[in-house]
């Protein structure tokens, strides 16, 4: 559907071109004098912006043998050096096919992904052929200063023609936000303008002063308002991935509320005239327990900076800022960050030593790109991995609708961690002669099988494996205290008979 | 969520007009019998706890089965303030009263204050249970008209399924094919001249279909009241599994005889408690077979192993054969009703018990609540869910949950704490809405009130010293004329 006003546009243009012609060749026009000297040398954002095409396939969580349908999206991508375009990593997102076009449409070149940062929504493109000379008229694109709020930023827009539409508008407030997976916080610029839609998405670069100042994720029009990823992020991710290995942004592992409530600032015996933000939750193992950061304190500054109770505090350049910007925006893993800390009315000082959380190392993933999901499918009995994605398979209000069982890993997973690598639960009965009376079984979480310890699919895979003597196989699952079983020669040939009916394989355990 | 396609079949009072002034034609003289039931409600408000609640009213069909004894269906006269009745053809309205009411198996005895001219009436036999595809009359006071109205229709099916009345329970429920509509519930089903069944729902989402209470469930309800009140009905409370896999079967070493259900969960403090646990097989209840989906053969036909249990009164055993471990058990096991189980049940003449302390407004969990405030928090649902199979009341009588925070200087900066389950309150665990009245209301206020919150990034911190002044300023300017009602 959101191809379609484009091609139509297009169609418009073809018309428009080809009348002009035969009306020049009967009356030619005297030329018009052109000025030798060009005034000024305008700058000129095509030269330095590319369309960007991806073609994404996801996988089907519920069906995690086979994958969705593939999605088209275009947008513009930013060129940031002779040989790299910047863009945002909803772009990308399991991308099957990217392909680079400059704004002329002239030349197109088949590009891959050289760094992706899908918590701060940015990926960097390079050519899957390193000989073609797609950039050759290309301008790189300096990184601006970082502006402040009130500046003019000019969002960039190429029609399909190829002629350049910017639209300026001044960045109204500047705050940390997250524009495309949910919890993850980066500093952005609203900026005010009205923008019409001339490609399928709003995945746009932003210059200030014919200078990269960020990436435009995402438009509201009813608002009219743009979030564009700030200048210091898009910076902190093209030095961090120049070395050709990409490591991301650190965290620390807290959260924090404010101490706005006067009521709750005597009882934490703060005084009247500071700020402070309330610790609610350390999570285990992460940079803030490890420098013996616990619940219930109070940060009053961070590197030094006063945090006021709403968490925010004075930068020097950028004006007010969320607190945690001075950890995910200006750090990498491995600096350090110092936490000046009220505990029963002592000031603490601690010292906390960054470090990157991957996605990969959570007992529930928040997010799978690029990775198909493991499965494992016995008698007709279907095992997966709890990731957020497959929680999200449970509708827009999973989050209160989805199995309690399941949602209360995701949201207490330091009660699972001992046990488990990855929650393996049964999401799903095929009904074969071997799931006769297994229905109504669903969303439980496996435990044990044929007396083995489940901590993942793997694992589980591995415990199948070993078949009991009586050829039985006995699975056992959290909070219930029956096992159900398979007879393995029955479930072997269901197996075989779900190949022939099309599942393209069994299992997956990457 | 099934229970939501059934409705009930009170006609609201709205609905009804003017007592047609000249004497109707005579009817048949079993008709004289079935009465209308004109009832004036109160509905306790459980989002205001402490406001009065709305006022309403419905009509509804009863018939008399004895001396001074007047059937109809619970949900008829729940809630009710004032119940009038006539009879067919007379304006007269004669002032009644419930004598026993049922509300887990939605039928209600009503006697008039003066009896006297319904001497004459005949009195409705209660019979059997009909057969499929044979034919019966629903007679009633539904919508469309004052007069009383007639239907007839043939018993569509016999099953066990849920009575939305209270919705957690489910009996023994007679589908037919006559139509019953609004009005028509606590009506009087006949076949040869004696009741049948009693009309008490419908449903939504197919047509034809009406549903009325088969005579088991009016005797048993007619038989436990005898000794003067409503005891309940009991409850094996344990969940099963049926064992009809093969794989299934010969693990268990079971022969292959589709016979017996694996038990998965027994209630603690339940009817099995101490002699049910998760992993035994249950293969006979009473001498009769459990078959591998859980059925059992009575009268000729196939019926959920629960309907022996469903017959039985409170202190009654019921015998019951499994196998636990390699051993086999011949058990006759006491018979309880399962209180708890009101976590799950609407409940009815009631009054809604809270606390209103510094404008925060505490209730205990119930279904009542649920249907009124929409509980997304988890630690709300994941409580609800396991009260009962977890065994959760033997240690939380209550599961006290922050409702509303009304508005006032002392709380203006909290935010995003309604909804929660209160943990506990200045480090004591809540287990009651009288213990959390108890922890806020200590002979000495002290510094501060914490109040902890499940899921929650921090406490609630109210000043002691500040308490009083709000709460009289709260009561004030809300109209709360009770801060709390910790009694039914």
């Amino acid at each position: 559907m959101r191809t379609s006003p484009f091609l139509l546009l297009a169609a418009v243009t073809f018309s428009a071109c080809d009348s002009p012609d035969p009306i020049t060749e009967i009356e030619p026009a005297p030329l018009p004098e052109i000025a030798e000297e060009p005034a000024a040398p305008a700058f000129d954002p095509t030269l330095s912006t590319v369309r960007v095409s991806s073609t994404r396939q996801d996988w089907n969580q519920r069906q995690p043998w086979e994958k969705n349908a593939p999605r088209k999206r275009r947008s513009l991508g930013a060129v940031v050096s002779d040989t790299h375009v910047l863009t945002t990593a909803e772009m990308v997102t399991d991308a099957t096919y990217l392909e680079l076009e400059t704004a002329d449409g002239l030349k197109l070149a088949p590009a891959r992904v050289e760094a992706v940062d899908y918590e701060a929504n940015l990926a960097l493109l390079t050519l899957e052929d390193a000989d073609d000379d797609f950039f050759e008229a290309l301008v790189p694109l300096e990184i601006a200063e970082a502006p402040k709020p009130g500046d003019v930023l000019d969002i960039v827009q190429v029609e399909s023609n190829g002629i350049p539409l910017v639209t300026s508008g001044p960045i109204q407030s500047l705050d940390v936000i997250s524009n495309f997976l949910p919890g993850q916080f980066f500093l952005a610029y609203e900026v005010k303008a009205s923008m019409q839609k001339s490609a399928s998405s709003f995945s746009l670069p932003v210059l200030s002063e014919g200078k990269l100042a960020g990436m435009l994720t995402n438009y509201n029009s009813d608002d009219q308002i743009s979030d564009v990823t700030a200048t210091p992020i898009v910076q902190r991710f093209l030095d961090d991935a120049a070395d050709g290995s990409y490591e991301g942004f650190p965290s620390l592992g807290v959260a924090t509320t404010s101490t706005d409530d006067t009521n709750f600032r005597s009882w934490l015996k703060l005084p009247e005239d500071n700020g402070g933000i309330y610790v609610s939750t350390v999570r285990k193992g992460s940079a803030a327990d490890e420098a013996g950061l616990e619940k219930g304190d109070v940060i009053l500054t961070v590197d030094g900076m006063d945090i006021d109770r709403q968490g925010y505090y004075e930068d020097p350049e950028l004006g007010r800022v969320f607190w945690s910007h001075l950890v995910r925006g200006s750090k990498g893993a491995g600096d350090e960050v110092t936490l000046g800390v009220i505990r029963d009315g002592e000031v603490v000082e601690l010292t906390a030593t960054l470090e990157r959380l991957q996605a990969a190392e959570r007992l529930v993933p928040d997010y799978t790109y690029g990775k198909a999901p493991n499965f494992l499918i016995k008698g007709g009995l279907l095992f997966q991995e709890l990731t957020r994605p497959m929680l999200e398979t449970f509708g827009k209000e999973w989050e209160s609708r989805a199995p309690l069982d399941l949602l209360d890993v995701y949201e207490n997973p330091e009660a699972y961690e001992e046990r488990f690598d990855r929650v393996v639960f049964l999401s799903g009965v095929i009904a074969t002669p071997a799931t006769v009376g297994y229905e109504p079984l669903r969303n439980l979480i496996v435990t044990e099988v044929n007396g083995k310890p489940v901590r993942d699919i793997k694992s589980l895979v591995e415990a199948f494996g070993a078949t009991p003597a009586d050829g039985l196989h006995s699975i056992r699952f959290d909070n219930q205290d029956f096992a159900v079983y398979l007879d393995d020669v029955l479930a072997t040939n269901v197996d075989t008979q779900l190949l022939q009916r099309g599942l393209t394989k069994l299992s997956r355990t990457e | 969520m099934r229970s939501l396609l059934l409705f009930l079949l009170t006609l609201p009072l709205a609905a009804q007009q003017a007592i047609p002034d000249k004497p109707a034609a005579a009817p048949s003289e079993v008709y004289r019998s079935v009465v209308r039931i004109e009832s004036a409600v109160q509905v306790p408000d459980y989002a205001t706890p402490w406001n009065s609640g709305r006022f309403g009213g419905g009509i509804g069909t009863g018939f008399i089965i004895g001396d001074n004894k007047i059937l109809t269906n619970a949900h008829v006269v729940s809630n009710t303030r004032r119940l009038l009745i006539t009879v067919h053809g007379s304006p007269k309205k004669y002032p009644a009263r419930v004598e026993h009411i049922a509300h887990d198996c939605d039928l209600a005895l009503l006697s008039v204050e003066d009896f006297s001219d319904f001497e004459e009436f005949p009195v409705f036999d209660i019979g059997g249970v009909p057969e499929l595809e044979s034919q019966v009359r629903v007679i009633g006071y539904p919508i469309g008209g004052q007069r009383l109205s007639v239907t007839r229709g043939v018993v569509s099916r016999v099953d066990f399924s849920s009575y939305s009345h209270s919705r957690a329970d489910q009996h023994l429920v007679i589908q037919i094919d006559a139509a019953i509509n609004p009005g028509n519930s606590g009506g009087p089903v006949l076949q040869d001249g004696k009741v049948i069944g009693v009309a008490f729902q419908g449903r939504r989402d197919a047509d034809n279909t009406g549903y009325i209470i088969p005579t088991p469930v009016v005797r048993r309800f007619l038989t436990d009241i005898e000794d003067g009140h409503y005891d309940h009905y009991v409850d094996l409370a344990i969940s099963t599994f049926p064992l009809f896999n093969q794989a299934m079967r010969q693990a268990l070493k079971l022969p292959d005889d589709d016979i017996g259900v694996l038990v998965t969960n027994v209630v603690p403090s339940g009817s099995c408690d101490g002699i049910l646990k998760a992993g035994d097989i249950l293969t006979a209840i009473d001498g009769n077979p459990i078959d591998s989906a859980g059925q059992i053969l009575i009268d000729g036909a196939k019926v959920d192993l629960n309907e022996i249990v469903e017959r039985k009164f409170a202190g009654d055993t019921v015998q019951l054969r499994f196998r636990s471990g390699d051993t086999w058990h011949d058990r006759d096991v006491a018979l309880k009703t399962l209180p708890q189980n009101r976590m799950y049940a609407i409940q009815y003449e009631k009054q809604p018990r809270y606390i209103v302390f510094a404008g925060l407004v505490f209730q205990p969990l119930d279904t009542n609540l649920f249907a009124t405030a929409k509980f997304d928090d988890i630690n709300v649902r994941r409580l609800y869910e396991d009260y009962l199979s977890e065994g959760i009341f033997t240690e939380l009588e209550d599961i006290v949950v922050l409702t509303r925070i009304e508005s006032d200087p002392i709380n203006s900066q909290l935010s995003g704490f309604t909804g929660k389950v209160v943990d506990t309150i200045n480090g004591e665990k809540v287990t009651s809405i009288k213990r959390a009245h108890e922890l806020l209301h200590p002979a000495e206020p002290p510094p501060f009130f914490v109040i902890e919150l499940l899921g929650t990034p921090r406490p609630i911190v109210i000043p002691g010293a500040e308490v009083a002044a709000a709460n009289e300023r709260i009561q004030r300017t809300y109209a709360i004329d009770q801060l709390s009602n910790l009694e039914e």
